[in-house]
């Protein structure tokens, strides 16, 4: 017994020595460090662990902590305890920047990896739906337009499909979408909300008038029950999809993809969302995928020059690579040459280019 | 009867006192039937929730243990592979030859897209490591088994319908067609997927494997396991046996059971401010995982080991004290091999809370895509709920079932950790 | 001082009697005749001191829960070399709590305060600089309820000689062990299981295991409160042969519900009321000739 807590006390003592000594001359690191979206996290992990096996380096360590966690991650400062690369499904903002400049993260490399479609989709059982983005503004947003008077907003009084648009069915208004912390949100809010929003002239005036009152107008989604947070949980989306064929679900197009046999996506302006319509831009609700490289992280941690090699080769975000099967869409080849460019010269970005 | 008829005759007090008590008995009796079929309707109720959880989890789950494998004949072409650079050799586009071989009719591009995926991507890093084992082997063509896609994985095992219509299938009739043929040769089969078992994490649910999280949590719990059983225990020992009662003990035991009440992410947020930012240790570690989860586990294994302490008698402590034993000798010698069961107890429950938890090891960079097994403390890891969570939340329908089955693992870790302490106890106790 | 006690106490009860100047030996003789001091006096009467006491215990006042509570009050006796004492007197006396007092037993009681002299030898144990440690190795304890450690046999008895460092080696503390398992009369009915668990034995083993244990340790004075209140008779005439026995080489302090056992075992007696310290003096005086009325409605059976 008392031998026992001898060993045990010598034990820890040990290892706590060994955390802090650790702690202090562990000034190395030597695998790869990246947070971000967790829409490019499945793009992201493919690329690692491909990276990790075809070459001597360790595999990257991937967390998902969303666009806007990693960005706040990333542009805490140059050190191995912050990560080298953070992938985010929009752009950098502006104030990101100018606060990770503020922190000693001076050049930071942008890369756009490709394009992510949000797609609306329903149950194979029941027949696909025809909308428009003005139809998804009218269903989805909190307070409409009243009449055609500028400037006048009713709450949302719109019951089923019918009553917003006279050519859809007559089914109730329900949708399964993602909860506001999540990227896929902020991007259907983005595209397909404010886009059926600039449809009204009034709306798209306001713009410029008050920008303030025009976003809350086009991004805030109503709260009466037709738009049902499922959590972030895409999979679960897609259960609940098939289980209840009246109901639509808002997810990102990997999985779809991934799902055909049991949903399919709704024709958003006439498009049904399929990986040409994705690419060549006339499917309307799609965003861009970016990661951002600390540059003075490129000769102290061993790899990363070879991992954005990888990353941007024909290989993997190619027309034919190993992330269009994952379910990225490819940018066109003249975008890619730009990027894999910047890569290779780790042009930064510069506060004018946003 | 004929006992009552005998009493009725004795006396006149008495036989009141029996018909009071006959006419009551009945319903007493009845009222303990109905609080026994309760007891045992709520035990047969849990039970038939568990076993539904445990017949989803495993009828969900056990496919994931078999894995298709695809045999190939590869012709290890001694002009592609230079022998002083094995690595350097373009191993997929043997196998792609290989599958060219075997499907000498595909001609169309899109169409040998699709062939090449019959195969998992990680073929071809099997055949490097067979050529890097097999030197001698360069020049012959060798036979191989490689792991299927996992669209052909599911296919086989029945989660991709062939009777539905081709467009709502995820394999259109000519892949279908290929693995009918491949089943005709005989070079498609399903074996024990040891990968699950060995390998780590993966973006390809044919080559993901549930070590790398199995080895994340047995280093985290090494370190929960002795950080928070000494201190857990020399706290309780000191606040029971030697803290006099006053004002700031009082606090301190408040604290405590307070703090076992505490949402487990706070104590995620507070290892991230303490142990990442302020002691500058590394991210997503076993160690700072450790550390966070020994925060979260200490009220629990000081309250029970304070629960074993009350319960050793006292006439233990003062026939301990009556030979001259000084308190410490009381303590060591007497109530805490007593004590020991409890707090082992304790330590255990805590233990397997510490394994279940995901929401503390969010906020320091444990829930991350890892690939590489950790072979250390300082290792970038995870652990095994957050690669249940992780693989729940991926797109691959072959990820449903490895789901389960890490659930199954995750189980069988819990099982084994709880008939570790009951042996443990056993083996306490029998030493009086 | 004590005396001056005892002789106020006679004043105030029986003033017209003029007895304060009678000796302990004139009270017994007076005693003869009968004349019981009054129930309400509550000094001490009796013999309460000896000559070279082992112990010996001057205006003794014990309260609990940080002083709220009076447990005994202003008790005055001296034990003397081998001699077996026994101490008697209804439940809630406070006869164990003083028995408690003398190996400072009443230090593990959280607001247990202990006021007044018990000095050791002339030495006061409550003195800052005793360490009680050495204190309980001179001073035994044997408890009411047998409490034999969850160990083996051997374990029991060797367990105090091996943190006191009285044994160096295995021989030694094998032959300790036997000794003091002799002693208590307890080795030819386990020594063929020393490795058994002592909680295994029976209730008059146990207690004889407790005894063996305690005098493994080689005291001066052995403290048993109660020993043989959870024992069967033919149990407790065994442990009363061994105390016969033992005060041949240690002093004994017994408290004990059974008067029986009292004049059985002790020679000199001392009976407790309420916190209060009646009537001490030789064990056949107490049980014969009472001086005080609280002690002969006692042992009379009138109460208690």
């Amino acid at each position: 017994m008392k031998k026992l807590l001898v060993a045990a006390t010598a034990l820890v003592f040990g290892l706590g020595l060994s955390n802090v000594s650790g702690a202090f001359a562990g000034s190395s690191r030597d695998y790869i460090s990246i947070v971000g979206s967790s829409t490019v996290y499945p793009f992201a992990t493919v690329v690692a662990e491909q990276f990790g096996k075809s070459t001597a380096f360790k595999t990257p360590k991937i967390e998902s902590t969303g666009s806007g966690g990693g960005h706040k991650l990333f542009g805490a400062g140059v050190g191995v305890q912050h990560p080298d690369i953070t992938n985010s499904s929009r752009r950098i903002k502006k104030s990101e920047l100018e606060k990770a400049m503020k922190n000693g993260v001076k050049e930071i490399v942008e890369v756009k990896i490709g394009y992510d479609g949000i797609v609306v989709a329903n149950s194979k059982k029941a027949t696909a739906m025809k909308l428009t983005r003005k139809d998804l503004f009218l269903a989805l947003a909190k307070d409409v337009p009243s009449g055609n008077v500028a400037g006048k907003t009713v709450p949302n009084p719109y019951k089923t499909w019918k009553d917003v648009n006279p050519a859809l069915p007559d089914i109730k208004i329900e949708v399964l979408g993602p909860p506001p912390t999540s990227g896929t949100r902020d991007a259907f809010v983005e595209l397909a909300m404010e886009g059926g929003a600039k449809k009204f002239a009034w709306i798209k005036a306001l713009k410029k008038q008050d920008k303030k009152a025009y976003k809350a107008l086009c991004h805030t989604i109503r709260e009466d029950g037709a738009y049902i947070e499922a959590g972030e949980n895409d999979n679960l989306i897609v259960q609940k999809l098939e289980a209840n064929p009246n109901a639509l679900g808002i997810f990102g197009f990997s999985f779809l993809d991934q799902n055909t046999d049991k949903v399919q996506g709704s024709f958003i302006d006439g498009v049904q969302p399929e990986f040409d319509a994705i690419a060549d831009g006339s499917y309307p609700v799609s965003r861009p995928l970016f990661f951002y490289v600390k540059k003075a992280h490129v000769n102290t941690i061993p790899g990363i020059k070879e991992f954005l090699a990888e990353f941007t080769s024909e290989q993997a975000w190619g027309d034919e690579g190993y992330l269009t099967d994952k379910g990225l869409i490819p940018m066109p080849a003249d975008e890619r040459a730009k990027y894999q460019a910047a890569v290779k010269n780790l042009t930064p970005l510069t506060l004018g280019d946003l | 009867m004929s006992n009552s008829d005998a009493i009725n005759g004795s006396g006149n007090g008495r036989v009141r006192t029996m018909d009071i008590v006959n006419k009551g008995l009945a319903k007493r009796y009845k009222r303990e039937r109905r609080f026994r079929m309760m007891g045992l309707s709520a035990i047969i109720l849990s039970l038939a929730f568990l076993s539904l959880l445990f017949i989803s989890i495993i009828a969900n789950g056990y496919t994931a243990f078999e894995q298709t494998m695809i045999q190939l004949d590869v012709h290890l072409d001694a002009q592609e592979i230079d022998k002083e650079n094995l690595a350097a050799a373009n191993y997929l586009g043997l196998i792609r030859t290989s599958l060219k071989k075997t499907f000498p009719d595909v001609k169309k591009r899109r169409d040998k897209r699709k062939m090449y995926n019959l195969v998992s991507p990680g073929a071809s890093f099997m055949l490097q490591d067979f050529v890097m084992r097999n030197r001698h082997e360069i020049g012959n063509t060798i036979t191989i088994w490689v792991p299927a896609d996992d669209d052909v994985d599911m296919l086989m095992k029945g989660n991709i319908k062939r009777d539905v219509p081709e467009s709502e299938r995820r394999m259109n009739d000519m892949q279908l067609s290929w693995v009918d043929k491949l089943i005709a040769s005989g070079q498609i089969k399903k074996v024990f997927n040891t990968t699950f078992f060995t390998a780590g994490d993966s973006r390809e649910p044919e080559l993901a494997g549930i070590w790398g999280a199995a080895c994340g949590s047995f280093y985290t719990l090494i370190v929960t396991l002795l950080l928070s059983f000494p201190i857990g225990v020399a706290a309780a020992v000191y606040l029971e046996e030697f803290a006099p009662t006053n004002r700031w003990t009082d606090l301190i035991e408040v604290n405590i059971n307070n703090l076992a009440a505490v949402p487990s992410i706070v104590f995620g947020l507070l290892g991230l401010a303490v142990f990442l930012n302020f002691f500058e240790l590394p991210r997503s570690a076993p160690l700072v995982g450790g550390l966070v989860l020994t925060l979260m586990t200490l009220p629990t294994i000081i309250i029970a080991s304070r629960a074993a302490l009350k319960s050793v008698p006292p006439s233990i402590r003062e026939a301990a004290l009556g030979v001259g034993a000084s308190k410490t000798q009381m303590v060591t010698h007497h109530v805490l091999p007593l004590a020991l069961p409890g707090m082992l107890t304790g330590t255990i429950i805590g233990m397997a809370q510490a394994l279940g938890e995901t929401a503390p090891l969010l906020m320091i960079g444990m829930v991350a895509f890892i690939v590489d097994i950790p072979g250390g403390f300082t290792d970038p890891s995870t652990v095994l709920p957050v690669q249940i969570f992780l693989w729940a939340d991926s797109p691959e329908r072959a990820f449903l079932e490895r789901t389960s089955a890490a659930i199954m693992i995750l189980l069988a870790f819990l099982v084994t950790m709880n008939a570790v302490a009951v042996l443990l106890r056993k083996k306490f106790e029998r030493r009086w | 001082m004590q005396m001056t006690a005892a002789e106020q106490t006679a004043e105030q009860a029986e003033a017209d009697m003029k007895q304060e100047e009678a000796t302990p030996e004139e009270t017994v003789k007076k005693s003869g005749k009968r004349k019981l001091v009054a129930r309400e006096e509550r000094a001490t009467v009796g013999e309460m001191a000896v000559e070279n006491p082992r112990m010996s215990c001057r205006n003794v006042d014990v309260y609990y829960n940080f002083g709220e509570k009076k447990a005994i009050n202003n008790i005055s006796l001296d034990i003397g070399r081998n001699e077996v004492i026994a101490m008697i007197g209804p439940s809630g006396c406070g006869k164990s709590t003083f028995l408690r007092c003398l190996n400072r037993m009443n230090d593990t009681i959280e607001g247990c305060q202990v006021k007044g002299e018990i000095s050791m030898d002339g030495k006061n144990i409550y003195d800052k600089d005793v360490d009680v440690v050495p204190l309980r190795a001179q001073v035994g304890m044997v408890f009411q309820k047998p409490n034999p450690f969850p160990k083996s046999i051997y374990e029991n008895i060797a367990y105090g000689p091996k943190i006191h460092g009285l044994v160096q080696n295995r021989d030694e503390t094998d032959e300790l062990v036997e000794n003091s398992l002799k002693r208590a009369g307890l080795w030819n009915e386990v020594k063929d299981r020393l490795d058994q668990p002592g909680t295994g034995l029976s209730g008059g083993q146990q207690q004889r295991l407790c005894i063996a244990r305690t005098i493994a340790v080689n005291p001066e004075i052995i403290l048993m409160d109660e020993p043989c209140s959870a024992l069967d008779p033919i149990a407790t005439a065994i442990i009363e042969d061994l105390i016969d026995e033992l005060k041949q080489e240690y002093t004994i302090a017994i408290v004990t519900h059974s008067m029986q056992q009292a004049s059985r075992v002790s020679q000199r007696t001392a009976y407790f009321h309420l916190g209060d310290l009646i009537e001490i003096g030789p064990t056949d005086q107490i049980f014969l000739n009472p001086l005080h009325q609280l002690t002969e409605d006692y042992i009379t059976g009138r109460f208690g």
